[in-house]
């Protein structure tokens, strides 16, 4: 009993004091990391109960996606299959990181109701929750990465260390999105449906399953408008050799410092309510 | 920095904002936002319902306050609030020590799982590392009185079984500050002797007990101090003694 905790909850006191208490709960919800962890473990351990292949399923269906459209489209855009292969299955399954993060992103703390109308845990640890799960799903999905880089011999070209870079930025970009999600669904029971519909839409817009390349002249304005081409591109082209625009840090940098600003100003807002919306 | 254990709020006000199902559509609330004519209230779409007012209430270690007053009086909220899940809106709540809240029995509790993962699980929200709950694990497996049944998944127990496991599981923290609402009846007779004596014997390891009951027996038994809510307002704290005069009153 020598450590005793202590909890202070006081009324508003104005908006400093909230961002304040907005830091605490992300400082609390980095202590308490592991917990986070074993939530997501437990979320992918109990999705897939009962089942032989368990998460590999995605794997196996991502798998089947990737040869088909592989195959289909390096045929309908002659593009020859030792190039397209590579780029549509790294663009299936990093985009898939992607969209499992923030449409996930909607339930984080809609599935936290019970822990969090009765404990005091940091919300910021449902939101790494979310984060880590899917981590813990791509973490499979890399056999699909793995096996075709080797396949068609691009470890000599592929820059490991650089598309990890990307990933970091990928994910603390996607972060941001799945807690602002996370929040607005909690009020406004719509949000879902809209970010499904968006992200949807997204990867049709975004070079997935068809190569930047096909664009000319002003049609890239639109290309590079799009935040997914480069959350993407960040990781993938290091992976097939390709160099990344330098453009695209910049923008991923300031997207993140702007989006994580947006969010953590909304949390600082809402924190004391979210409670309350569920 | 060794802190007695100790609870203190002060004019401690909740008002819950209650959003409506028609609150929760984006539509709805957009469509009033736009809509000429008559004046909105400040929460548009919502209703404020003030849960507690005014609150004061101090409590040290070896305190052990019942809390009394009809459905909606604001029992579970004054606990929910000294869990530090609901934030005041006026006034402060300060405890000294780590709380334990056993509101919900069914937290954290995944029917699909075994006896043993739900103990993990519940045992990782409740703070303990997963070193602490393995070694926790066999007093804990051994209360339950469920045997091989908790390698088993949780929903082919009986409903007196799952109330065994979530009781077991939920007791098994070690905390200074003990929060709970009525749910101590669980489980056949003997389960509930066994489980009034650990419940006892975590209220003496607990520094402060606050417990939200109906029954004038449990009150008696647990509690040396009682406090009457009504609409949100508290009375003083009592003592035991004169509960009666505060049931009269």
């Amino acid at each position: 009993m020598a450590q005793a905790a202590h909890m202070l909850r006081t009324g508003q006191r104005g908006g400093l004091f909230q961002l304040q208490m907005a830091f605490r709960d992300l400082k609390g919800s980095g202590q308490r990391l592991g917990l986070a962890w074993s939530l997501a473990w437990h979320d992918i351990v109990s999705r897939y109960r009962g089942s032989i292949l368990g998460p590999f399923w995605i794997t196996l269906s991502m798998g089947l996606m990737v040869l088909g459209i592989g195959f289909l489209y390096a045929n309908l855009f002659k593009i020859p299959l030792n190039e397209f292969l590579p780029f549509v299955a790294l663009g299936i399954v990093f985009f898939g990181v992607m969209t499992g993060v923030i449409n996930e992103g909607c339930d984080t703390f809609v599935q936290a109701k019970g822990m969090l109308s009765q404990t005091s845990l940091p919300m910021f640890t449902f939101v790494w929750r979310t984060v880590l799960r899917n981590l813990i799903s791509l973490a499979h999905h890399l056999v699909i990465v793995l096996a075709v880089l080797t396949v068609y011999g691009y470890w000599a070209r592929a820059d490991v260390p650089q598309a990890l870079v990307g990933l970091v930025l990928m994910i603390v970009n996607v972060s941001w999105a799945s807690m602002l999600a996370g929040i607005a669904s909690a009020r406004f029971r719509d949000i879902p449906q809209i970010v499904v519909s968006v992200m949807q839409f997204a990867i049709f817009m975004t070079p997935v399953f068809w190569t930047p390349d096909r664009f000319s002249g002003q049609h890239m304005a639109i290309l590079h408008a799009n935040p997914f081409y480069h959350l993407l591109d960040a990781v993938r082209a290091p992976l097939l050799g390709q160099a990344v625009a330098p453009h695209s840090y910049l923008v991923l940098v300031l997207m993140a410092l702007g989006g994580w600003t947006l969010t953590f100003a909304l949390f600082a807002r809402t924190r004391r309510r979210i409670v309350h919306y569920l | 920095m060794s802190h007695p254990v100790s609870i203190t709020c002060t004019g401690l006000t909740i008002r819950f904002p209650v959003y409506g199902v028609d609150a929760k559509s984006l539509k709805k609330s957009l469509a009033r936002t736009l809509s000429v004519g008559g004046k909105l209230g400040r929460h548009f779409g919502s209703t404020d319902v003030t849960a507690l007012q005014d609150l004061n209430l101090q409590l040290k270690a070896g305190d052990r306050l019942g809390l009394i007053g009809h459905n909606g009086s604001g029992k579970t909220t004054l606990l929910r609030a000294l869990s530090g899940a609901y934030e005041p809106d006026e006034g402060s709540i300060d405890v000294y020590g780590r709380i334990a809240a056993l509101l919900d029995l069914g937290l954290g509790i995944d029917l699909s799982a075994t006896g043993y993962d739900n103990i993990r699980l519940r045992g990782r929200i409740a703070g303990l590392s997963a070193k602490e709950i393995e070694a926790r694990l066999p007093e804990i497996a051994e209360f339950t009185g469920l045997g091989a049944f908790l390698a088993m998944p949780v929903k082919t127990y009986s409903a007196g079984m799952q109330a065994r496991l979530a009781f077991a599981t939920a007791t098994a923290v070690e905390c200074d500050v003990l929060l709970m609402d009525e749910w101590i009846a669980v489980g056949d007779a003997e389960f509930q002797k066994l489980a009034h004596k650990r419940l006892l014997s975590l209220v003496e390891r607990a520094g402060i007990l606050v417990l939200a009951t109906h029954d004038v027996d449990l009150l008696r038994l647990y509690c040396n101090k009682v406090m009457r809510l009504e609409g949100g307002v508290a009375s003083e704290v009592t003592d035991i003694r004169r509960l009666d005069e505060l049931l009269a009153a």
